[in-house]
């Protein structure tokens, strides 16, 4: 049987790469266009990326520091944001990047790769074709879907967990302590290949802000994110009624078992 | 430079400090941009205006026009999506910014960002669902539009709008936008304004202020 030659370069492209990864030296710094539309930053070889071969050429976004001074004189290291006025803020300002991936909270209890963000789109004026809703990949003016930074960014949706207002106003009633309820509630979580579960227990035991930082205590967005339900012990077998959509898998691509967007 | 000795000082006062949160800021009136997709056709002069205006070299770009073209003869399409700051209700931006570079006026709902306190970390161009924030390379900060406040606050309309040939981008109430009862040629009679178009991100992440005539190949249902 011959296969359409176009059914076969999917598949025989991630084999390639596995055997010879494509890194910067290969394609010649001088080359623009020809890296920019180069297969690795496409679906589906950007899924099986390391980030070995995207730092390759983008080692800039972990070397950039923020300015020590911005042109009006602000001093950086006397600034803060109201979300780092939570005690599990430290060290100096840093940049978005590396804030993510190598600052010492992002190493403790992060495990991002380039591409459990970043899908590919590079382009920033790309829609799918024909436009496509439910395909969030390719969003316009962006080079990551939002909804990737909503898992973490997202709102506290204290209303579906019962609490009488939100965090902010009723942690002193908990005793600032998120596991009161959540040591027997929901107690299977993070169990996705781009966090480590077992540093965050440990973190969120020593210290609820560490549970709120991404809880809420970082919101940009005004919605929350619709966890999966992965069951837990003591569940209840009636689903309440918010919940009956919800996955109770993570997307595959997070996965514990398949390590693609993570190391 | 600062010195050891206030190094430590500032430590002690952070930890001094009391948590605070983020209250978004309830504008008295929100203005916003209306686009229409299906007459515009493509020719980039809001942008150019803009890059003037801002004096922007190549790179950053605070208005996008963005091309949607395909489909098979005869079935074929072509249209675009016009945008800059949806000067958001509640503005993802905002919240991020640790030199509170950033925000929202309470008169007209307008998101500003003084670029001379901004200390380049790019969170906000990173946190922004709809691309608003353009790095700027050469001063090594980020800027972005304000709906030209200074044409806004003596009585005319920013230069994105005054550039438009087709007359198919304005500015307006945001609420009179979507309700369709504001007095612009950009909406025409038989024409809808919808807040969303496909493949814009979710607009309940931070509910930008614009309304687009959506093309029939770009509606959501």
């Amino acid at each position: 049987m011959i296969l359409p030659i176009r059914t076969l370069i999917p598949l025989l492209l991630p084999m390639l790469l596995s055997i010879d990864p494509v890194l910067a030296r290969d394609i010649g710094p001088e080359d623009y266009e020809r890296s920019r539309w180069h297969p690795i930053h496409f679906k589906p070889d950007i899924d099986n990326a390391s980030n070995e071969q995207c730092l390759s050429c983008h080692q800039e976004i972990l070397d950039r520091k923020v300015l020590n001074h911005s042109p009006a004189g602000i001093t950086s290291t006397e600034v803060l944001a109201w979300y780092q006025t939570l005690s599990t803020y430290e060290g100096e300002q840093e940049t978005f990047h590396r804030r993510h991936l190598v600052t010492p909270m992002a190493t403790e209890l992060m495990d991002l790769k380039c591409n459990t963000c970043h899908q590919g789109n590079d382009l920033r004026e790309e829609a799918a074709n024909p436009p496509d809703h439910n395909n969030q990949d390719l969003t316009l003016r962006k080079s990551v879907n939002p909804d990737i930074c909503l898992m973490c960014h997202g709102a506290i949706a204290y209303e579906l967990m019962g609490l009488p207002a939100p965090w902010t106003e009723s942690r002193k009633n908990f005793q600032n302590n998120c596991l009161l309820c959540h040591s027997y509630i929901r107690t299977e979580r993070h169990q996705v290949n781009y966090l480590k579960a077992d540093a965050i227990e440990a973190a969120g035991k020593a210290n609820s802000d560490v549970c709120y930082g991404c809880h809420g205590g970082r919101q940009w967005y005004r919605i929350a994110y619709p966890y999966p339900r992965h069951p837990w012990k003591s569940m209840s077998s009636i689903t309440p009624g918010w919940a009956r959509d919800r996955p109770t898998e993570s997307e595959p691509r997070f996965q514990k078992e398949i390590q693609q967007a993570a190391n | 430079m600062t010195s050891k000795q206030d190094k430590a000082r500032i430590k002690a006062a952070v930890k001094r400090r009391k948590r605070e949160s983020y209250t978004p800021v309830v504008p008295d009136k929100q203005l916003g941009f209306v686009h229409n997709n299906v007459d515009c056709i493509g020719c980039r002069a809001c942008e150019i205006a803009c890059k003037d205006k801002n004096g922007l070299a190549a790179g950053p770009r605070f208005r996008r026009v963005q091309y949607i073209e395909g489909g098979t003869y005869p079935d074929v399409y072509a249209y675009k999506v016009n945008m800059s700051c949806n000067h958001c209700e509640s503005p993802a931006c905002l919240p991020t910014c640790p030199t509170g570079a950033i925000f929202k006026r309470k008169a007209d709902g307008i998101v500003d960002i003084d670029s001379t306190l901004c200390i380049g970390c790019r969170r906000c161009e990173a946190a922004c669902p709809f691309g608003a924030p353009q790095f700027d390379p050469g001063d090594n900060i980020v800027k972005k539009c304000n709906m030209c406040v200074d044409e806004i606050e003596a009585g005319r309309k920013p230069y994105c709008v005054m550039a438009c040939m087709m007359r198919v981008l304005d500015i307006g109430s945001i609420d009179e936008i979507w309700r369709g009862s504001l007095e612009t040629v950009a909406v025409g009679p038989a024409d809808k304004v919808s807040k969303q178009v496909k493949n814009m991100a979710n607009i309940e992440l931070t509910k930008p202020s614009i309304g687009f005539v959506a093309h029939s190949k770009g509606k959501v249902k």
